[in-house]
């Protein structure tokens, strides 16, 4: 086996933690500094966690929109932007947020953020990487620099956590998110009704962007079967879901990464 | 970050468009009182009429697709990690320890 350099960092942040695996030789430990402080910055604005968070003060009437760095109001357009895309099953302003507010932009924050740290890694020259925040993946480039090699990405099976249900393939750019509830009593809430999806145990989103390929896997969560052919028709996505049951569906997008 | 004063006139606008990766898309505002009352997203643009082909898979995936990370050698896991603690038990963090055993690890 060749051995492996370039830079690996695991940084606990966002509730979960974020690997930098960078395979690139000559890549300057800054390039890590800067990713894990943007992390810690967006984590500062956006948790719903935090009682001081802007976001916090927002859903709380203490601060309105047009108040907010704007920044932070660009990213809740584009919440609205997939509110809108979804048809609902994606609404930021509809959730049941851990600070008792109704707002918790989390969903649509990981990936957004995630796909902006990468960004920053090529900014110092970083060609080869990926970026895993608790299985919401951005990828470029090669395990191995300057070779065909693909990046190799195990998705969780749902109910034996040391065990895959498939395994994707690809070199260069892509992104991969998973919305998943594996134990009893994890939910995630359709925001339409209030009440919690069901029609699915997990689904996974690829496509060119994290932020929506993120935001898709929630809605996708939400929304059930009938969302991977929303999924697909969105040019370069595609999308894996397994029912409780056990039955698997997915797009053609998706079936030309799987390797096993 | 900087409170600042509305000094917003009040009408409709249309902002600028955002970019996304299929088509730009636009967000008009209106302002009221000096505060932005409502926020509209115009022309989200997809194509709708694309035929799609789902490919079902009628197999019960419990029993037949479990795979070891033996068996299938993988850089990352995607799973829905919320917690840290779920990412303590998890085979991503297996990987990482055995990754950081061969790169720089960055502290």
């Amino acid at each position: 086996m060749t051995p492996v350099t370039g830079l690996h960092h695991v940084e606990m942040v966002m509730g979960t933690a974020v690997t930098l695996d960078i395979r690139d030789p000559f890549v300057p430990a800054g390039a890590v500094t800067e990713v894990v402080e943007w992390l810690h910055h967006v984590d500062a604005i956006f948790s719903p966690y935090r009682d001081d968070s802007p976001i916090t003060r927002l859903g709380r009437g203490e601060l309105q929109r047009n108040q907010l760095d704007p920044q932070v109001q660009g990213v809740l357009d584009l919440c609205e932007v997939a509110r809108v895309e979804s048809s609902g099953a994606f609404d930021v302003f509809k959730m049941a947020a851990p600070n008792g507010t109704t707002l918790d932009p989390s969903g649509l924050v990981k990936g957004w953020s995630i796909q902006r740290a990468a960004v920053i890694l090529e900014s110092w020259s970083a060609e080869n990487f990926t970026i895993n925040a608790g299985g919401d993946i951005a990828q470029r480039g090669s395990p191995v620099p300057d070779s065909d090699q693909p990046w190799r990405t195990g998705i969780r099976h749902p109910a034996q956590a040391d065990k895959l249900a498939c395994v994707i393939a690809a070199r260069g750019t892509l992104a991969i998110a998973t919305s998943a509830t594996y134990e009893r009593g994890e939910h995630i809430i359709d925001p339409r009704t209030g009440q919690p999806a069901t029609e699915l145990t997990s689904v996974t989103v690829v496509g060119p962007d994290l932020t929506w390929v993120d935001t898709w896997a929630t809605a996708a969560f939400v929304i059930g079967l009938d969302a991977l052919v929303w999924i697909e028709r969105h040019d370069g996505y595609g999308a894996y879901a397994i029912t409780p049951d056990g039955i698997v569906q997915s797009t053609p997008t998706f079936d030309r990464l799987r390797i096993s | 970050m900087t409170k600042v004063s509305s000094g917003l006139t009040n009408g409709q606008y249309t902002g600028g468009s955002i970019s996304t990766r299929w088509g730009p898309v636009q967000v008009a505002i209106t302002v009221a009182t000096g505060k932005i009352t409502e926020v509209k997203t115009l022309n989200v643009p997809m194509d709708r009429t694309k035929s799609v082909q789902i490919n079902n898979h009628a197999t019960p995936i419990l029993r037949t697709e479990s795979l070891t990370a033996q068996s299938a050698t993988i850089d990352n896991v995607s799973g829905a990690t919320y917690t840290s603690t779920g990412y303590a038990a998890s085979l991503q963090s297996a990987i990482d320890q055995a990754r950081s055993t061969s790169a720089t690890v960055s502290a």
